[in-house]
């Protein structure tokens, strides 16, 4: 038994390549983001921004060579699901790199605001936790681990709750107008920080897929599960 | 019309001579559904469609064990005419292989006159419906009586299909119905399988893994003689159970 279709399936290993060195990069797209915030990195926030527009290029050739794919090679079974699942990956991670621009951009609007410690330590709590799912899933990915992959909506909840939590710490800053601001633009980054999560949860469920053939959906927001305790 | 129009294999073993062709298979094409037959050349699945109506018996030394049931009988039990079971269970070739200096209308009805004697009137009314069925009508309705062999490739096929419609069988096997056949044609033909399945059960042997894709509703895959896996044919080309299933429809091997 011979492998008949190299051309293909080198092209289909060199696509998944590419998303998940796109993944490394909006990786530290995020880190980065994150560090200029807290450390007011005014040069480093501005080089995620102008980084972006290479993940951006990255995802439309992505984009056009899965559709090549699909158009001329009729990819079936676990070439389609990986087809599939390299074209939604590569739309989470230039959502991904968007948000890290986000981030960046937050932290230019922010350079001369009095921060509070309490809000910055919680912003590199949630970017360690993000960076750290975010690695997960292009390891789950790669190493086409369901079950590590399962994993990341439990790695996600302390960033939901930090998040959820923020705008009661930022509420805590309404008597200084100019720390209010910073703590408004604060919950934007935590906001941010908690879609950067989502996205890399949204991942897991890509792999969960192509080992499967199922669609899953970890959570829906729409559709809570139980409470907690119950 | 019977929902029992169910084509089982139980248990089926067959022969060319001392070498074993296939291996106890056991599956059924379901009335009113489409079932593709894929795998590498000589994994058996012609071998296969053959036992289904008792053509496979016809080659010296071929011989067949275990069970075909169609409509609960085993249509290899003594005492049944291997004639009778191929008018019932109808059978389309490769290449198209219509009588070539034949009429359209005599070929349509060359099976039916086989059969038994039919008044004129009634051959031309059966021989028009099967013409109809097989989606030929419009395109030879003033050339009735020209050769059979002046039509197009994918013509003469839909008038080897309308042939075996004329004898009213209750399945048709399909051997690579569109191998001979230009990409037109060979939609047209799918687009008449998807037709004909409202009334028959259809099986059909196809070298072309999109064809299965596109036409069957359940798929077979057939390696040295055995069968592999069947399953919805959503499911064969998205995510199959079986590993060999994977390498052949993903072309790991061919």
């Amino acid at each position: 038994m011979q492998e008949t279709r190299k051309r293909f399936h080198d092209e289909l290993a060199s696509l998944e390549e590419l998303v998940l060195q796109m993944g490394e990069r909006a990786q530290v797209a995020v880190e980065q983001a994150v560090r200029a915030l807290t450390h007011r990195d005014a040069a480093l926030a501005e080089s995620v921004i102008v980084g972006d527009d290479s993940l951006d290029a990255t995802y439309k050739d992505i984009e056009a060579r899965t559709f090549n794919l699909l158009a001329t090679q009729t990819p079936v079974a676990s070439d389609l699901r990986l087809v599939f699942a390299i074209l939604h990956t590569s739309m989470h991670l230039e959502r991904v790199g968007d948000q890290g621009v986000n981030i960046a951009k937050m932290a230019l609007a922010t350079m001369s605001l009095p921060a509070s410690p309490t809000i910055v330590s919680h912003l590199e709590e949630m970017g360690e936790v993000v960076s750290s799912l975010l690695h997960t899933a292009l390891e789950a990915f790669a190493s086409r681990d369901a079950e590590l992959a399962v994993q990341l909506e439990s790695m996600d909840e302390p960033v939901d709750r930090l998040n959820r939590n923020m705008y009661r710490e930022v509420a805590t800053l309404a008597d200084d107008l100019q720390a209010l601001e910073w703590g408004i633009r604060m919950n934007v980054v935590s906001r941010q920080l908690e879609r950067v999560g989502d996205n890399a949860v949204d991942i897991g469920e890509q792999v969960v897929f192509l080992r499967t053939g199922e669609f899953t959906e970890f959570s829906d927001a729409s559709h809570p599960g139980p409470p907690e305790g119950s | 019309m019977s929902e029992e129009r169910r084509i089982e294999t139980a248990g089926l073993n067959a022969w060319f001579g001392a070498k074993q062709a296939l291996f106890d298979i056991t599956m059924s094409a379901e009335p009113q559904s489409v079932t593709a037959l894929i795998g590498p050349s000589g994994c058996g699945k012609s071998t296969f469609i053959r036992c289904l109506n008792r053509l496979h018996e016809e080659v010296r030394g071929a011989r067949v064990e275990g069970k075909v049931l169609f409509d609960g009988q085993d249509i290899y039990a003594p005492g049944t005419d291997p004639v009778e079971v191929r008018r019932r269970i109808g059978m389309v070739f490769q290449r198209p292989n219509p009588f070539p200096t034949m009429s359209v209308i005599d070929n349509a009805v060359a099976g039916l006159r086989l059969s038994g004697e039919l008044p004129r009137s009634e051959l031309r009314a059966r021989g028009e419906g099967a013409l109809q069925a097989a989606g030929l009508w419009e395109e030879v309705k003033d050339r009735l009586d020209e050769p059979g062999g002046r039509l197009s490739g994918g013509q003469q096929q839909r008038l080897c299909i309308a042939r075996a419609l004329a004898v009213e069988p209750e399945a048709i096997l399909m051997d690579e119905p569109c191998s001979a056949l230009d990409p037109a044609s060979t939609f047209r033909i799918e687009e008449l399988i998807e037709e004909l399945k409202s009334q028959y059960t259809v099986v059909i042997v196809t070298h072309n893994m999109q064809q299965a894709a596109r036409v069957a509703d359940w798929t077979m895959f057939m390696l040295l003689g055995e069968m592999v896996e069947v399953g919805p044919t959503n499911k064969i080309f998205a995510s199959p159970d079986d590993k060999r299933t994977e390498d052949y429809v993903t072309g790991r091997f061919g």
